[in-house]
């Protein structure tokens, strides 16, 4: 099987076409299990046509596909819902999930833009996370006391984050109920008040800190099919002002590329070594 | 049930043979099982009156044969000084009566679960194996179950009545009594004995291969009406066991293909009509089998003509949906068969298009047990061989069918989605665009973050060579 005349980009991977497929014949022993158990049984007198002896026809599974996500689902609706729930909105470079376009976006500036680390110390930066408020502010704490006072966010938002706390945030994460998020092609009429990007969490902006814990965290609690949904950062949100089931998401081409980071075509989709910790 | 676990245990040990019983004609027609307590006597002092000659010898010889069922009994008369040479006498002499009573005798000392019985009883066989062109058909058949009860237990017994020339006396039997068919199945049971012998692949087989066994066992393959399936089903597994081991195609040469072909196909629009007989799996079974092996081997360029109808594959497809739920193993041994077919042949490539059977394979895809991998399988080799109908495969569901099986756990599912994804969107462009109105990219992107190095580079490679400047237009 070749690609040429038929990639867009041209044939230089050509050689390298990992696609392997070719029919092939198999030859069964003659030994082979299960029908001749039953031919067996017949000669010994103890088939009954129609006697439920075989283990019973089951479905296949669907599985996240997410390394380190082990959920796995026996429809595919709560596939969707899982996927959409955990790893839509994935930043690439850290691999945070967050809950909606928009506050990828903002993630994506706010811890990966270097250009808006040297803009933000000259002009107001950081926005306010309701969405329609518009109101900027010069730093993330600024914005946090604004979120509380004018947004009415719970003062136990975690927003104090320090470095040493990183170590008790998991625990300190609080159940998170499902709510039911639906998946839609439209634009998210309103994002909800999520708190994603903890100013202190930006000092915890040294990529060793990948989302790799965090998904196998959360896989670890997949223990049912899409019955509990973490969000990396956004439980507490989630309890405090409660996105509800209302809200819709947007759903589109989800792993954002913050562009200062990623370069170049193939930064787009593939990681290697996701397990390694990049520092 | 406790019985297929212990079977199975006993295939695995390779140790797994079985034995027929031939019930007396009091049993047949009383529907009891022998009743060895009525008239219990000492087996020795039943002997001891069988010994002397006299009017009542037949009784006693008849009352011995019910004491054999008892397989302790069966180890005290072999213990006892020429016990057996008393039967083969009998079997010898001239009374019709006691010869049939000493048939019964051995034949409930074949049926032993003590594998130093059949020994005991060697003296015996050359006269069984005269016995087999006779025409007495009771008679007969009680010879060929007993020696084919016997030829498992032991290697000295194997060797022995191999050369006493079993393998021409069964050839005989067959073709001198083809239109008996309680003898037909007899002998071809006591074949299947032989076949499944552990080296049977060099001793056995390639002389079976070069007698007339094989066509003999073509001929009466079809099950007649009256009598049922059951001597079709014992030559239908001893053309299998040939199957096997046939490396020289000498049973293609006699149109085996054709035959178990279209044997399977009158079951085949039995099965999707709903007739289905009671134990048709039995013959479904060893035919599929012989089938998927014989196309295994047969050259490419004469399948079609050896097959002979290419309809088979809608015998194939019935089959799987009719065995799905009840015999999920024979629903995937028939998709493997579809696998052997569609592997290398356009024409039956062609002919799952134009019979318009790829919707009916499609739904049975979210079926595990290796069923829906063998049957995707096939779906692949359609797409890899009949290029020009990308468009059309698309269109009947595979693609959005795809969708789902992308996101399946069973690895081999995934790959194997990935690769009917490219030909597909090699195949016609156009597949690409309705992959990414289907929302195919952010599910290409997820596998890319799979810790399957093979599915990445797959999802990797149709992303940056076929979707993604389909996708630039489509996101906002």
């Amino acid at each position: 099987m070749t690609a040429s005349g038929n990639c867009p980009t041209g044939t230089t991977e050509e050689r390298e076409l990992p696609f392997s497929f070719t029919p092939q014949l198999f030859h069964l022993h003659k030994d082979h299990e299960d029908g001749d158990i039953h031919r067996h049984m017949y000669l010994q007198d103890l088939y009954v046509s129609g006697a439920d002896d075989e283990p019973a026809l089951s479905v296949s599974e669907f599985a996240c596909h997410i390394s380190g996500c082990s959920a796995v689902f026996s429809a595919l609706e709560e596939y969707e819902h899982h996927y959409n729930s955990l790893h839509r909105h994935v930043c690439c470079s850290c691999r945070r999930s967050l809950p909606s376009a928009r506050l990828l976006d903002i993630h994506i500036q706010e811890w990966h833009d270097s250009l808006f680390t040297v803009l933000a110390q000259r002009q107001d930066m950081y926005q306010c996370l309701v969405e329609g408020c518009g109101q900027k502010f010069r730093t993330s704490k600024h914005r946090k006391d604004h979120l509380i006072r004018i947004h009415k966010y719970p003062p136990d938002f975690r927003f104090d984050k320090t470095k040493k706390d990183r170590g008790t945030r998991e625990a300190k994460r609080p159940q998170q109920k499902d709510t039911a998020m639906e998946v839609a092609d439209d634009v998210c009429e309103s994002e909800g008040v999520c708190e994603v990007m903890c100013d202190v969490l930006s000092e915890q902006r040294e990529l060793g800190e990948t989302m790799e814990t965090l998904v196998e965290e959360e896989a670890a609690r997949m223990t049912k099919p899409a019955a509990t949904m973490e969000h990396t950062d956004l439980s507490a949100a989630f309890d405090g002002n409660g996105c509800t089931s209302s809200e819709t998401f947007k759903t589109q081409y989800s792993y954002r590329v913050p562009t200062t980071v990623c370069f170049g075509h193939s930064s787009v989709r593939g990681f290697r070594g996701r397990r390694g910790r990049r520092k | 049930m406790f019985v297929p676990i212990a079977l199975r245990q006993a295939r695995r040990d390779r140790q797994l043979v079985s034995k027929r019983l031939l019930l007396t004609e009091d049993e047949e027609q009383r529907e009891v099982t022998m009743d060895t307590a009525s008239g219990q006597q000492d087996l020795v002092d039943l002997l001891c009156k069988v010994q002397h000659s006299g009017p009542e010898r037949g009784t006693h010889l008849k009352a011995l044969s019910k004491a054999l069922r008892d397989p302790s009994e069966q180890l005290t008369f072999i213990k006892q000084e020429n016990s057996v040479n008393l039967l083969v006498s009998l079997l010898t002499g001239s009374n019709a009566q006691c010869r049939l009573h000493a048939a019964r005798c051995l034949h409930e000392l074949s049926h032993s679960p003590h594998t130093n019985v059949a020994p005991a009883c060697l003296p015996a066989t050359p006269y069984l194996l005269t016995f087999l062109s006779g025409q007495s058909t009771k008679f007969t058949e009680l010879c060929l179950y007993t020696l084919g009860n016997l030829f498992p237990d032991s290697d000295v017994v194997k060797d022995k009545l191999l050369a006493q020339g079993i393998i021409p006396a069964l050839a005989n039997c067959i073709e001198n009594q083809k239109h008996n068919l309680a003898v037909v199945e007899a002998a071809a049971f006591s074949l299947t004995q032989l076949l499944q012998a552990k080296d049977a692949a060099e001793k056995i087989i390639p002389k079976v291969l070069a007698s007339s066994l094989p066509s003999q066992l073509l001929s009466v393959l079809n099950p007649d009406p009256n009598f049922g399936l059951a001597p079709a089903i014992e030559c239908a597994w001893c053309l299998h066991y040939l199957a096997c081991s046939d490396g020289n195609g000498e049973l293609l040469a006699l149109g085996a293909l054709s035959h178990c072909s279209s044997l399977l196909m009158s079951l085949g629009g039995a099965v999707a009509e709903g007739n289905k007989e009671e134990g048709m799996e039995l013959l479904v079974c060893p035919l599929l089998r012989c089938v998927g092996n014989l196309v295994s081997c047969c050259p490419v360029d004469s399948l079609s003509t050896q097959v002979g109808d290419v309809r088979l594959v809608a015998a194939l497809c019935a089959f799987i949906k009719a065995y799905l739920h009840t015999q999920p193993a024979l629903a995937r041994e028939s998709a493997w068969v579809l696998n052997n077919l569609t592997a290398h042949s356009t024409d039956f490539c062609s002919a799952l298009l134009t019979l318009n059977l790829v919707p009916g394979l499609i739904q049975l895809l979210p079926f595990s047990q290796g069923i829906n991998t063998m049957i995707l399988r096939v779906l692949a080799n359609v797409t890899h061989k009949k290029k020009e109908s990308c468009l059309q495969l698309a269109q009947l569901g595979l693609l959005s069918t795809l969708c789902a099986t992308l996101k399946m756990a069973d690895q081999e599912m995934v790959t194997l989605s990935l690769e009917i994804l490219f030909m597909l969107v090699i195949g016609r462009p156009q597949v690409a665009d309705e992959f990414v109105r289907l929302s195919g990219v952010s599910l290409l992107e997820a596998i890319q973050y799979n810790s399957e190095g093979e599915m990445r580079r797959r999802a990797a490679y149709l992303l940056e060579h076929h979707l993604l400047s389909h996708s630039a237009d489509c996101t906002v």
